[in-house]
């Protein structure tokens, strides 16, 4: 395929974005159907993102402040408030060392926005506490030593 | 130097390392998870993310009706670089109906690779055109499963058509070396684009 294909391609996409409502049965061509979609979702579900996340108060830490990458802390060992929490109590388990809201969603085999809202509220309640890197890096420095690292894997 | 029983009690001051990340994308059934479990130094782990209502009606134009929820499944590795950065390679969802995560995944990510299928390779443009777009420093990999058409890099580029810039290695998914060599070609790659030109 030409290198013109690629472009062509996503010019044709972009024009399918105002001609059709994509309710139209589309006999035939469900490879272009599914091409439509996918130029379609990025633009289109910034929009819903940006509706569905929650108003946070200033200064607490809302599920829409957790990213992936976000690393909390047990403030405290499993108690009285994990009864019948069991997923909690996996947390402030796993949470001994600062971990990831994505380790902590593995942990707990649950959905990561159901462990965000989760985390929200332990933080909130005093259970967890959101933590940063020690000796935070600029990017250039995370770079090099990310490099060296990997070579020497 | 802290005391020998505060190990294991929570909120010890032990340093904690700088999570970033690298994002593996390529289309359905390209190698993404396969190269995540490489090299990683756990077994990747899964989590999952349900679609929202927001992004249901989007995803509704397809005709897709009567559905609430959907789950999505999120592969990641991790490689201890050193004592203050953790590296996590995230897998993006190989199906094409979940585009929409692709926002959040590579949001602060330092990077991505994109795994080219010599069997298909149009399945992975849209990975090509997504990172282009956003300015997301990528390398593309191309995996040679057996059985298919071999390309030289030179072609896969062209047909690509990622600029010259942009570095297109060989790959296997499966070898360890193989990814993590992908893995250093991508991040010397944002090195050197990120260098500003000295020379001149
Ligand atoms: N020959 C060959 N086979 C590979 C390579 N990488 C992956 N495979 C095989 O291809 C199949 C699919 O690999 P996965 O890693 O599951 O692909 P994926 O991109 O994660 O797939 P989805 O998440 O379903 O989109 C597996 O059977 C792998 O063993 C490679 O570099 N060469
Ligand atoms: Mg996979």
């Amino acid at each position: 395929m030409s290198a013109e294909g690629r472009h062509a391609r996503r010019l044709t996409d972009r024009g399918t974005d105002s001609s059709t409502d994509g309710n139209e049965p589309r006999p035939d061509d469900g490879r272009e159907d599914a091409e439509y979609e996918r130029f379609l979702r990025p633009y289109a579900v910034d929009v819903g993102t940006a509706e569905a996340v929650p108003p946070t108060t200033a200064g607490t830490t809302g599920p829409a402040d957790l990213d992936l990458l976000a690393l909390v802390m047990a403030a405290r060992t499993p108690g009285r408030h994990e009864w019948l929490r069991p997923e909690r109590e996996t947390i402030l388990n796993h949470a001994l060392r600062a971990r990831t809201v994505a380790e902590l969603a593995a942990e707990v085999g649950l959905p990561v926005g159901q462990v965000r809202v989760m985390v929200a509220e332990m933080v909130a309640d005093g259970s967890l506490q959101r933590c940063g890197p020690s000796r935070p890096l600029g990017r250039q420095d995370i770079l090099h030593a990310v490099l060296v690292g990997l070579r020497s894997l | 130097m802290a005391s020998a029983d505060s190990e294991n009690r929570p909120g010890t001051q032990e340093a904690i390392p700088q999570a970033v990340k690298i994002i593996v994308a390529g289309g359905f059934g390209a190698g993404k998870t396969t190269m995540v479990a490489s090299v990683s130094e756990i077994t990747p782990l899964s989590t999952e993310e349900v679609m929202t209502e927001a992004s249901q009606g989007v995803d509704d134009l397809g005709g897709v009706e009567n559905k609430t929820t959907t789950t999505v499944a999120l592969d990641f590795g991790r490689i201890t670089i050193n004592d203050d950065i953790v590296l996590y390679l995230f897998g993006t969802p190989g199906q094409d109906r979940f585009w929409f995560m692709w926002d959040e995944l590579v949001e602060g990510a330092l990077g991505a690779v994109v795994l080219a299928d010599t069997r298909r390779l149009d399945t992975c443009f849209h990975a090509v055109d997504f990172f282009e777009r956003r300015g997301v420093p990528f390398v593309v990999a191309v995996n040679r499963f057996e059985g298919a058409a071999v390309y030289e890099t030179e072609e896969v580029r062209e047909a690509l058509d990622v600029s010259a810039g942009v570095p297109v290695v060989m790959a296997d998914a499966r070898e360890r070396e193989s990814s993590k060599e992908v893995l250093v070609a991508l991040v010397t790659h944002i090195i050197d684009s990120r260098r500003p030109a000295m020379s001149g």
